[in-house]
């Protein structure tokens, strides 16, 4: 793990009382995961050991669930979530070149890496966002930023650094040729 | 000067948001005291982001596009001070009611779409006071039978807009024909198709319709549980439709004996967690179990047996929008737009390579070059366009020579295309054919469950074929097996999924086989797409020395000497065809081919 501090750590009273509320049966695996995911931004192994000790769900189900579903992450992600939209119209305006862009930005190197080295971004492919129109774009955070194109989309990630007091790593400029 | 007596109104969708709306409400509100400045839904017309209306005193309306900080200190020049009146912004106004910018919405008929941008959607009044929650009354009221109201729909002829097609009045006969005390009503927002957009602007925009639409079916089959299946990437859809359920529920819409009725329907947000295939109704049922999202074998349909057992009908949100003013209107109303195969109106989500973009709602019948020209005014760029791609992965590309086709289910079938939610985008010269088979392909097999051989493993297949192709390895007898494997993958699958996967690879084999050739014999790719085929190479007579290709290469590839003009070259073995020189080229002498 390239981020061991990005480790969270679960408190078994905030499971519980997800489950208090959002149920212990079956139907309650997608709400359950997402209110932990939501909470550590990820999904902690001691988290869904507690929700497997205290509810119906299975651990194959739990554990097939969170990895069939694309929302899920098992990996500890970074203080702030950069999602690059990979619909259609972003793939043909070039949101492959905003992901070439942001990994330089970010110094996010090697092929399963996805979050910058200080742990300020983590940056992930998401299907459409639905904006269409404004393709290719991002979302930081809440935050979504249309109509970019390479250097844009580093500016926004900038800017969003500023005002969050995240500093961004140095990028390095590398091969990238396989 | 006083602003007083003037409504500012700017639309606030997501990609309102995305434009920068909330800065121009708050320079609006800074510029403007006195005014009162308000938000509303997106109206769909997003290549006019940010969207601004002004109501002056007198009531007269005005809207803006394209509103920044700048935009906002000439409108309110024009409205406040008597100024010039800001042209090239204006979308529809009083001033010039003829200019080029009203046609988009001018040449639209506006059903499902008729509130977007028009109300403030978090609030039930609006809506009420444009004859919302009159279509249920109506119903609860004067007692119509379920039966008529099936009948209504079914004169209607609307057909499922999520993508099958089918009609919605049968579908709901086969629900009312079970016999059970709990019946689920089911709406199909999860919008996975990447590409169309209307769900999610309906679901945001115009909640209570969908809403409303809810009650209509639910009382048509005598459904008294309803799920909305949101995706979770709609954030602001989730926020805005939870917000509706409480205030329908406070108002008594929802909930046990509405209106005083023996009508009760309790109504439940399921945010999705992201899979394609939840589209497909057994898949949705699966994930709201909280299963993997995989479908079942049908039959049963989940109209006998569907959700934890019982008779279940889903519904898309768009299919659900319409019903409102179909009951209100009357179902010939809605048939007399259309043709005999396809009744009422469709919505598409128009992007690309497009001047106009945003949603657009025509009659069946109008054909694709009316939206495409008409509506969307053309390319974007100053290449033609030529080609679209109608339905996402399942759909397929329709070539700009068959551009007269009617927009109806049986003649957009027979393109090889599918109408499919209405994901519509178009794409110029520099699209790539192959590259765009292997992105739905790629699609495709990510988001196969994985339940069907044919589908896990052939679209792999298939994505590994036109990857070899696009690197410029590809033989000619490739084409046959990319063809052969198509066939047995949609006839192999159980869903809908698989059963149209291969769609984008066939059409575009079909229009655009010499694309496939060229890439095959020539180790060529036509558009410039296709990273291992093409180069990328500074025009030294026109460079300036600018440093900003350097600044902006992440692979060190780009160098030279600062402000020497005709001094920077790219050096091939560190290239990664990244086309970031390309973005950032003021004189624009980065050549890629």
């Amino acid at each position: 793990m390239a981020n061991p501090s990005l480790e969270a750590t679960v408190d078994p009273n905030l499971i519980a009382g997800f489950i208090a509320e959002l149920g212990s049966d079956s139907s309650a695996t997608v709400p359950l995961l997402q209110a932990i995911q939501t909470q550590y931004g990820y999904l902690p192994r001691t988290a869904m050991d507690l929700v497997v000790e205290q509810t119906e769900i299975s651990g194959s189900q739990l554990y097939g669930v969170a990895t069939f579903y694309a929302q899920f992450r098992l990996k500890p992600v970074g203080r702030h979530l950069i999602k690059v939209c990979h619909g259609t119209a972003c793939h043909v305006t070039g949101a492959d070149r905003i992901n070439t862009s942001l990994h330089y930005q970010l110094n996010i190197q090697g092929e399963d890496e996805d979050t910058a080295s200080n742990g300020s971004y983590t940056m992930v492919d998401v299907a459409c966002i639905g904006c269409c129109s404004q393709a290719p774009l991002i979302v930081v955070d809440e935050e979504v930023h249309g109509n970019l194109n390479g250097a844009k989309a580093q500016k926004a990630v900038r800017m969003h650094a500023r005002k969050a007091g995240e500093e961004l790593p140095k990028a390095v400029k590398q091969s990238l040729k396989s | 000067m006083n602003a007083q007596g003037i409504e500012i109104i700017v639309g606030e969708g997501t990609c309102g948001i995305a434009a920068g709306s909330k800065e121009v409400i708050d320079i609006f509100k800074e510029q403007a005291p006195g005014a009162k400045v308000r938000s509303v839904s997106c109206a769909g017309m997003c290549h006019m982001e940010v969207i601004t209306e002004v109501r002056d005193a007198t009531g007269k309306s005005f809207m803006y596009g394209k509103v920044n900080k700048k935009g906002v200190a000439k409108i309110l020049d024009f409205h406040l001070k008597g100024g010039a009146f800001p042209e090239e912004l204006q979308i529809v106004s009083p001033q010039a009611p003829e200019h080029e910018n009203s046609q988009y919405l001018a040449r639209q008929t506006r059903i499902a779409l008729r509130n977007v941008g028009q109300l403030d959607p978090t609030s039930i009044e609006e809506y009420q006071s444009r004859d919302g929650y009159k279509a249920i009354e109506k119903i609860l009221r004067e007692g119509l039978s379920q039966d008529q109201v099936i009948a209504e729909v079914k004169t209607a002829g609307i057909r499922g807009r999520g993508g099958a097609g089918f009609p919605t009045a049968v579908k709901w006969g086969f629900a009312k024909a079970q016999d059970s005390e709990t019946k689920y009503l089911v709406c199909n927002g999860d919008e996975g198709d990447p590409g169309a957009f209307m769900d999610r602007s309906l679901l945001e925009g115009d909640p209570h319709n969908v809403i409303e639409g809810m009650l209509i079916a639910a009382y048509a089959f005598g459904a008294n549980k309803g799920y909305a299946y949101i995706r979770a990437e709609y954030p602001l859809a989730v926020k805005n439709f939870g917000l509706a359920i409480e205030k329908a529920k406070k108002a008594g819409y929802l909930g046990e004996n509405i209106l005083g009725s023996k009508m009760s329907f309790e109504l439940k947000i399921k945010e999705g967690a992201g899979a394609f295939v939840c589209g497909e109704e057994t898949a949705l049922l699966a994930s709201i179990e909280g299963e993997r999202g995989m479908p079942r074998l049908r039959p049963p349909f989940p109209a006998v047996k569907g959700l934890f057992g019982k008779p279940t009908i889903i519904n898309n949100v768009e299919t659900l929008s319409n019903l409102a003013w179909i009951i209100n209107q009357g179902g010939e109303a809605y048939a007399a737009y259309g043709t005999e195969d396809s009744k009422g109106t469709k919505v598409f989500a128009l992007a690309g390579a497009v001047k106009r973009g945003g949603l657009v709602e025509v009659p069946m019948g109008t054909t694709l070059r009316e939206v495409i020209y008409d509506i969307g005014g053309g390319s974007s760029t100053d290449r033609p366009i030529k080609a679209i791609q109608l339905g996402g992965p399942s759909g397929g590309v329709i070539p700009a020579e068959v551009f007269d086709t009617p927009i109806e289910y049986a003649a957009i079938n027979a393109t090889g295309a599918i109408m499919g939610s209405g994901g519509m985008i178009v794409m110029d010269s520099k699209t790539c054919m192959v590259d765009l088979a292997k992105f739905f392909m790629e699609f495709n097999h990510l988001e196969s469950c994985g339940k069907c051989t044919l589908c896990r493993i052939g679209t792999l297949r298939i994505r590994e074929l036109l990857s070899k192709i696009s690197e410029g390895k590809g033989a000619m007898e490739d084409l046959d097996i990319l063809e052969n494997l198509s066939k047995q993958v949609m006839s192999g699958s159980l869903c809908a999924l698989g059963g149209t996967a291969p769609n984008p690879v066939l059409t575009t084999l079909r229009y655009f086989r010499s694309e496939y050739e060229a890439h095959i014999n020539e180790k060529r790719c036509p558009a410039a797409v296709c990273k291992a085929l093409i180069s990328h190479v500074v025009i030294q007579a026109d460079c300036t020395g600018c440093t900003l290709c350097e600044k902006a290469c992440p692979t060190d590839a780009i160098t030279g000497q600062p402000k020497v003009a005709h001094s920077y070259e790219i050096d091939m073995n560190k290239c990664i065809n990244c086309s970031m020189c390309v973005e950032v080229c003021k004189p624009d002498c980065i050549l890629v081919e």
